[in-house]
């Protein structure tokens, strides 16, 4: 019951944006501007960038608004977007984003990091994620901050399930790193 | 295996969107959605003879449209052409025959007489073998056949216009001797060509006789 008044919600905005109401189209960006510019700061990590994305992927929704078919919730539909917006804006400058070798992805054990003694701040983690190479910020960030699961992520990036789980353990391990660096701790 | 880290960005979720886009970008955000239909509808212009022969789409269709028009082009400055030159030939004759005959009646005299020594001489060629002559000398004589051919007809255009008619009338005979002895050269070419022949089969007949 609560999903469909919600969806009910976004689906009378959504309607008034396919008839192309400049004032319903507001509404949807102030409502999803904000969370759609951070999942597009994580992926980019770059300020200017993320906002090319953004306005890219707002352009592209409201264009392609008769797309949407209300089976999914507006922001995962918009979210999907984004992150493809975001995907395509960093394999433009670079080559390769999960250029850790497949081979081995089976090889990796299961992370045993002794994170006991870390001391989890919201401010510190983000920092962290931030230092991480691309490929292993994106894969962490679609992971724990974006409610992607490992199929997900392995098909909007183009890899296996399995790469994209040794990819965060990796990723993981690397974060816990970044942190207990000396220079870090400020 | 427990995810401390997850556990945790979950609990904390939140806090980890800190970031937002400047207050502008709405702006230019709305400026391209607003700009877009306008854009589209002069951009797409498209020629549309139902799914199968949209022009962007289908190629085959639009090659075998090309192919059609070409033909049709063709035909057309093909035929034109013709009716032109045909309908020209005509009106020389007509105009131009009457008139040489004013200026040189003689004319038509002459070439029928140098026609019918052309034609004699040539059947009489044509009883050679014109092989022995070799290629390259074949080709020069044709070359220079064609070349009094376009000055003949150059000197009976200017018969039509010059003062001085005779000058260009003898000029014209000039060129007819001209062919014919071309023609009788290569004649003499070709009887001496036939008679070394038969001497040397003749000697090479005493020579077995002879042993």
């Amino acid at each position: 019951m609560e999903t469909s008044t919600y969806q009910d919600v976004n689906q009378h905005v959504v309607e008034r944006c396919k008839g192309g109401d400049n004032r319903a189209q507001y509404e949807l960006y102030k409502l999803y501007s904000k969370a759609m510019f951070n999942v597009s700061m994580r992926i980019t990590n770059d300020y200017a960038e993320a906002e090319d994305v953004l306005q890219e992927a707002f352009i592209s929704a409201f264009k392609n608004l008769h797309a949407y078919k209300s089976e999914a919730s507006f922001g995962s539909w918009l979210k999907k977007i984004v992150v493809n917006a975001a995907i395509n804006s960093i394999r433009k400058r670079r080559s390769e984003l999960v250029p850790m070798d497949e081979r081995v992805a089976a090889e990796v054990p299961e992370e045993v990091t002794d994170d006991s003694d870390t001391e989890w701040q919201v401010e510190k983690v983000r920092r962290a994620i931030q230092k991480l190479p691309d490929g292993y910020r994106v894969v962490l960030s679609l992971y724990l901050l974006d409610g992607y699961d490992h199929a997900e992520i392995g098909e909007v990036l183009g890899v296996s399930e399995s790469t994209s789980k040794s990819q965060y353990s990796r990723a993981k391990k690397k974060l816990v790193e970044i942190m207990r660096e000396p220079q870090f701790a400020a | 295996m427990k995810d401390r880290l997850k556990d945790f960005v979950s609990e904390h979720r939140e806090d980890f969107d800190v970031y937002e886009p400047r207050p502008e970008l709405w702006q230019e955000i709305c400026q391209e959605i607003s700009a877009k239909p306008v854009k589209e509808t002069t951009k797409v212009i498209k020629f549309s003879f139902g799914d199968d022969f949209s022009f962007s789409g289908n190629m085959a269709f639009m090659r075998v449209a090309a192919a059609i028009l070409l033909l049709i082009g063709c035909g057309l400055t093909l035929w034109v052409t013709k009716q032109n030159t045909t309908e020209g030939n005509y009106t020389m004759a007509a105009v131009s025959q009457p008139a040489i005959q004013k200026i040189a009646p003689e004319l038509a005299e002459v070439e029928a007489y140098y026609t019918s020594q052309l034609k004699d001489k040539k059947e009489e060629l044509s009883e050679y073998d014109m092989k022995v002559l070799g290629l390259d000398e074949k080709k020069e004589i044709d070359r220079e056949i064609a070349r009094l051919d376009s000055s003949y007809i150059q000197l009976k255009k200017q018969l039509l216009t010059a003062p001085n008619t005779d000058k260009v009338m003898n000029a014209m005979i000039q060129n007819l001797q001209i062919r014919i002895d071309v023609l009788n050269r290569q004649l003499e070419v070709l009887q001496k060509i036939e008679k070394l022949q038969k001497q040397t089969t003749e000697e090479t007949l005493k020579n077995e006789t002879n042993v």
